[in-house]
């Protein structure tokens, strides 16, 4: 998954991205200001965008309004301090998902990243099945016919990623853009040596089955299995 | 009202009163004297008319003497009036009416024949007798006995002194000024009343516009003044008066609330770069070196906090506190505060690698500053020169004095030959919390009060500030103080000349 942090105490922004990363393993990309946020944004590789209200050169309000009329549906996680329903208001209707007003507390900001990435992906349980898989998404922890599988941090975000969307056909470029931060295009010699290793074990850990990880020549990678379990 | 001072329409309705008063007095007295004067004189005319026809009934006596005699036959006179007629040829009195006073309450009746007859004719008096009151006329005529007769007959010279009560005179002329004077109690006691509620209308206005004044309160500083209010002219100043100062209250109130929602906005920030940075520590096991290094980002975090609070109370020190040592008038050497400033700030200058020139004259420059507020200007524009210089650049200081001018001023320029400010930012480089890059701002450690405290310092000094800025060229600011007036080395305070 891949967050884009629109924020401009950069002190903060460090922060909101270490935690990013080193707890849901997110990619994360952070913008200073609004109008490099929107542009950023306008890329639309992210799964989720934590946007503050009070940016120079563009406010939060103005970012979210472009973005949503641009048919943008990425969710986006407002930070601010302003106090008051009103202002709420105004910004769940303007497009917002969710909010949380500053000083925040740093697991919450994960939870509720963690659960609008999932619901934008169409998923209300933090535990995802398919195939006889089951990636616990809290624990990061993949299991497949109940045998545990012991995933590097990339397998398993790789996996997670496509277990979203069973039976579709993700691009290598795709992959690369939500699981890595700006500088993705380092890594796309990498992610095939990826794909392969968490398809090795898959397999190992249910020996016989069918590969649930099925390569499209050109196309890219999809999650599925031609007979039924 | 428990005031001391009556109400206004209290204060007219008595001047009304009063004035009121003073010309009924007035109409009294004049028609007293009107009356007065009406009445005698027509009293008068009777008196002559009746002397007169007292003058008719003295005939020829038809003796050898040609005497006269009164005939009484003929004449028809009020009886209550009194009448003497003599024949001053003769000396002797021709009659006089039946009642005719006695001799102890005659008064001035009591005159001579011979005075009578030296008083000129048509003289009016006035007496009491009998208690009651008289007027009385002196009357000479002439009877010319046989006038047919060679040598024109004989004259007799006729002296009649008439006199009628005047008692119905005088009690005419005091029913008239009765009259008037109870007329004019009658007017008093209805226009008294009458005031009273022309100024109770009158003065609506007034109480409408204290009615809507008073609905004023902090959250709520719509004043609509009702039309009335502005068109009478005694309101309209009060009014504008009135809307004016709610004006600037509400302008202070809203810079007052923007500053507190702006602080909060900046403390909860920075409470909240604190807050994550001591989580994400949390978040998972750490080695030592990774602990340390956290741990001295979260101090880091604490001492951008601690400073933000500090530039904070400072702001609030300057500008609420001026104005009371404006009057005490500090006054402190701007040149020992600039080579201090360069002092302190030297480290910055050297991290940054730029050169501080410093254009100062060699004797002392007495600003009305305390030390502390001149060190704050100096090393506030100072350290912003320095954070928008490039390296190897070099920002001058500079002070010239304006002895000329009047007040005399100091000017005090800081320039340096950085990127400058953009045109569209310079309107705001004053406001609080104000950044022109916000993120270079943020990672040079400003918080965007620096200018503004140097505003409110210069601002409270009676001085001015001004920032030109060419893009690509550098910034100069310039300061003009007005010069303290007096010696700075024996600081006395009493005579300190506060500034303009």
């Amino acid at each position: 998954m891949r967050v884009l942090i629109v924020e401009d105490e950069v002190r903060l922004a460090e922060n909101l991205a270490a935690a990013l990363r080193e707890g849901p393993g997110f990619a994360v990309d952070c913008a200073a200001d609004g109008l490099s946020g929107d542009e950023m944004a306008g890329f639309r590789c992210y799964d989720l965008v934590v946007l503050d209200l009070m940016l120079p050169k563009m406010d939060g309000l103005t970012l979210l309004r472009r973005m949503r009329a641009r048919r943008d549906t990425t969710p986006v996680l407002i930070l601010t301090a302003k106090e008051g329903k009103a202002a709420i208001v105004e910004l769940l209707n303007a497009g917002a998902d969710d909010y949380l007003a500053k000083p925040f507390d740093l697991g919450e900001l994960i939870a509720r990243a963690k659960a609008l990435i999932r619901r934008g992906k169409g998923a209300a349980h933090p535990t995802l099945k398919a195939y006889g898989l089951e990636v616990n998404t809290l624990e990061q922890s993949v299991h497949r016919n109940g045998v545990a599988v012991d995933l590097s941090p990339t397998e398993y975000r790789i996996l997670e990623y496509l277990i979203h969307h069973p039976r579709r056909i993700f691009s290598k470029r795709e992959l690369l853009e939500h699981l890595y931060d700006y500088n993705w295009e380092h890594h796309s010699n990498v992610i095939e040596a990826h794909v392969s290793n968490l398809r090795k074990k898959l397999e190992a850990a249910a020996p016989g089955a069918e590969p649930v990880i099925e390569t499209m020549r050109g196309r890219g990678y999809r999650l599925s299995l031609e007979q039924s379990v | 009202m428990k005031s001391t001072t009556k109400s206004i329409a209290f204060q007219l309705i008595v001047a009304v009163l009063a004035v009121e008063l003073v010309a009924s007095l007035l109409v009294a007295a004049l028609s007293l004297a009107y009356e007065r004067h009406i009445h005698l004189s027509s009293f008068d005319d009777i008196l002559r008319g009746r002397a007169n026809s007292v003058l008719g009934a003295v005939q020829d006596a038809d003796d050898v003497n040609d005497n006269v005699m009164l005939d009484l036959a003929d004449l028809h006179v009020p009886g209550e009036d009194l009448y003497e007629v003599y024949d001053d040829g003769a000396g002797r009195l021709l009659g006089r009416s039946s009642n005719w006073p006695s001799e102890q309450s005659k008064g001035i009746v009591a005159a001579t024949p011979a005075e009578l007859a030296a008083t000129a004719n048509n003289t009016f008096s006035h007496l009491k007798i009998d208690h009651r009151h008289y007027g009385f006329i002196l009357l000479h005529g002439s009877r010319i006995v046989d006038p047919a007769e060679p040598g024109g007959g004989k004259v007799h010279p006729i002296t009649i002194l008439y006199g009628a009560p005047s008692d119905r005179v005088w009690h005419a002329i005091d029913s008239a000024v009765e009259f008037y004077a109870a007329g004019s109690i009658l007017l008093l006691a209805i226009t008294g009343p009458l005031i009273a509620w022309l100024l109770h209308r009158g003065l609506s206005p007034l109480r409408q516009l204290a009615a809507l004044a008073s609905h004023i309160t902090v959250n709520d500083w719509h004043f609509d003044p009702p039309a009335s209010a502005r068109t009478t002219p005694e309101l309209a100043p009060l009014t504008q008066a009135l809307e004016n100062s709610l004006a600037r209250l509400e302008r202070s109130f809203t810079q007052q609330r923007t500053f507190v929602s702006d602080s909060a906005h900046e403390l909860k920030t920075a409470v909240a770069v604190i807050k994550s940075s001591l989580q994400l520590l949390g978040l998972r096991q750490r080695s030592a070196a990774e602990w340390q290094a956290g741990l001295a980002r979260c101090l880091a975090d604490a001492e951008r906090l601690e400073e933000l609070v500090g530039k904070m109370l400072t702001l609030a020190r300057v500008e609420s506190g001026a104005a009371i040592h404006a009057d005490s008038a500090a006054a402190s050497d701007m040149a020992e505060c600039i080579h201090r400033s360069i002092e302190e700030l030297a480290p910055v200058a050297a991290l940054r690698s730029v050169q501080v020139h410093a254009h100062i004259p060699p004797d002392v420059v007495p600003v009305s500053l305390t030390a502390e507020d001149c060190s704050l200007l100096v090393s506030n524009l100072l350290l912003n020169a320095l954070q928008h210089s490039p390296p190897d650049s070099v920002v001058e200081l500079r002070i010239s004095q304006m002895p000329d001018t009047q007040p005399a001023l100091v000017e005090f320029a800081v320039q340096d030959h950085g990127e400058g400010i953009a045109p569209e930012a310079l309107p705001h480089i004053f406001d609080r919390f104000y950044r022109g890059d916000p993120s270079r701002a943020r990672s040079t450690g400003g918080a965007g009060l620096g200018l503004a405290i140097v505003k409110a310092i210069v601002d409270h000094a009676g001085g001015s500030i001004h920032l030109a800025s060419k893009p690509g060229e550098g910034t100069a600011a310039t300061v003009l103080l007005p010069l303290a007036m007096h010696t700075l080395a024996p600081v006395a305070p009493d005579s300190v000349v506060a500034p303009a």
